[in-house]
């Protein structure tokens, strides 16, 4: 075929996503420098970086900022928790098993955020399957209140985000020799020794990309601790949101969108630095 | 039979407990779906169909629904075009550039995509596209985009290119490889590609939400709406269990039939 064919090919779905995807991430960082005109969406003339200032001024935008940052960190170390296991079980097993695990993990994914958290409203509500089960089992008397609660949120976000962590675990787990485990206990190493010395370096590399995922997710989410905190935990993703889509003041949103793209790049940028530094450890070892 | 061993077990355990947790919500909202009490409550004293009889009757749900339907399948077919075109020349042949192309092509599955909605919000505010099905439809191609891209790659990788060599040798003219060879092997991974470019538009909420105008509401931001103000309407539970549930079914038939989990 003519050399001009795969430019033929890439161009539509290329310009698609350059066009449309990355180019209005330009826009953002020209409107963060930009205010509007009073009572009016329009910008005013000349740049300034006020909106960063307001936003350092701010003690409430500070506080959402660090509450998202420990809200993610604990979703990224509990999805973590949780799906290390099973994503170790999903690599060593096999056949159908292994295929309806993974099939059931994408579910959450495609389902989009919003009625997995409508399911979670009715899960964890004061009359929910939670605290029903609790009272007839007698286990307690009034309701736990989960909604509007930090905890709340966090159950939501490790519930949407856990399939983010479990697949490029299961991608690196699947790579390691099944036998690794029978073979570091047959020299006498015990099971949890094995783990920590076998499996979690090994796991390394997808341990990296799942938190990579999960923070970022987790960091710029809204929909879930919007629902789940019933508007009381105000995390970066719902303010960005309000402003963007209630207030209307889209300049001092594009700066929230700037300052979350900036923490991202960063914590993209450790971790690939980190991965790196492991890859080197092992080179040397 | 070999001898379960503790550790064995407990990862079993473990495993079940993680997928009940992730699963809860799901179920649970089917569930509560079948509750006839205007407020859901665990146990349930009846269940009933009221909701979903309500569902269908409800006219300004199905507005919303239609919405969603006619930009997930407009978005789709973009998405299946484009994203499987591109995947084809990511596989078959090599040029400059082209860690680079990927990385442009799945770049909406790793960047946030409220923030680049709150860029697109005030660009279509510019271009006076904002509320437009064009503009809904282009912003739902992209986000869609990548998983065809990834699903057809995979797809492709597995497609013996000797085969199309063969044919072409034999004097097939290049339109009658692709229609006669390369179509019908990739159909499972269209299927697939296809599948997912639907669900993730017709459940999208985080794009939608914040460029959606008045006249092309969708369901799920009319009902994020609703959830923001006036609670929880039960109609909208029997609804959204419907779509849960075609989910489920969608993800086992995928898997059973067109190995789904062997795309990704």
């Amino acid at each position: 075929m003519r050399s001009s064919t795969p430019l033929l090919f890439l161009l539509p779905a290329v310009a698609l996503s350059a066009v449309v995807f990355l180019a209005p991430f330009a826009w953002l960082i020209y409107a963060s420098f930009k205010t509007q005109g009073a009572g009016s969406l329009l910008m005013a003339d000349g740049l300034t970086v006020k909106n960063y200032a307001r936003l350092v001024a701010d003690s409430y935008f500070a506080a959402a900022f660090v509450r998202t940052i420990g809200l993610s960190a604990l979703t990224t170390l509990l999805t973590l928790v949780v799906g290390l296991p099973v994503a170790r079980l999903i690599a060593t097993g096999s056949g159908r098993a292994k295929g309806l695990l993974l099939a059931l993990m994408l579910v959450p994914l495609v389902c989009g955020a919003l009625l997995p958290s409508l399911g979670m409203i009715h899960l964890l509500g004061p009359l929910g399957v939670v605290n029903g089960t609790l009272k007839l089992l007698g286990l307690t008397t009034s309701s736990i209140k989960f909604l509007g609660t930090t905890g709340g949120v966090v159950l939501g976000l490790v519930q949407a985000f856990l399939p983010l962590m479990v697949l490029p675990l299961v991608n690196t787990l699947s790579r390691l020799p099944r036998d690794v485990e029978h073979a570091a206990s047959s020299l006498g190493a015990s099971p949890l020794r094995v783990w920590r010395r076998v499996i979690l370096p090994l796991a390394m590399p997808g341990i990296v990309a799942g938190a990579v995922l999960v923070f970022s997710a987790a960091f710029t989410a809204f929909v879930t601790p919007q629902v789940l905190g019933q508007g009381k935990i105000a995390t970066f993703g719902t303010v960005a949101y309000q402003q963007a889509a209630l207030v209307l003041d889209w300049p001092f949103a594009s700066t929230l969108a700037v300052v979350v793209l900036v923490a991202i790049g960063l914590a993209l940028i450790l971790s690939a630095q980190f991965d790196r530094l492991l890859r080197r450890r092992r080179l040397a070892a | 039979m070999k001898r379960l061993s503790p550790g064995r077990a407990l990862q079993l355990l473990w495993t079940a407990l993680a997928y009940l947790f992730l699963l809860a919500p799901i179920l649970v909202l089917i569930l509560a779906s079948f509750d006839p009490s205007k407020f859901f409550r665990f146990p349930p004293r009846s269940l009933s169909l009221v909701w979903y009889e309500g569902a269908l009757a409800s006219g300004e749900y199905r507005s919303a629904l239609t919405a969603s339907a006619i930009i997930a399948l407009l978005a789709g077919i973009i998405s299946i075009t484009t994203g499987s075109l591109a995947a084809f020349a990511l596989v078959r042949f090599d040029f400059p550039g082209k860690r680079l192309i990927e990385a442009v092509l799945l770049a909406p599955l790793v960047l946030p995509l409220i923030v680049w909605a709150i860029a697109l919000l005030q660009i279509y505010a510019v271009l006076g596209m904002s509320g437009t099905l064009l503009g809904l439809v282009l912003a739902h191609a992209v986000i869609t985009v990548p998983y065809t891209v990834r699903i057809m790659v995979s797809t492709f990788e597995r497609i013996d290119p000797s085969l199309e060599a063969a044919a072409s040798s034999l004097g097939a003219p290049p339109l009658a490889v692709a229609r006669r060879i390369v179509l019908p092997l990739a159909i499972p991974g269209l299927v697939t590609s296809a599948a997912f470019s639907l669900l993730i538009s017709f459940n999208d909420v985080i794009v939608s939400s914040l460029i959606a105008g008045a006249r092309w509401i969708t369901f799920p931001v009319r009902l994020f709406s609703q959830l923001r103000s006036e609670g929880v309407d039960p109609i909208t539970l029997a609804i959204g269990a419907t779509i849960i549930a075609v989910i489920l079914l969608a993800a086992i038939i995928g898997e059973y039939t067109l190995k789904w989990s062997r795309h990704l």
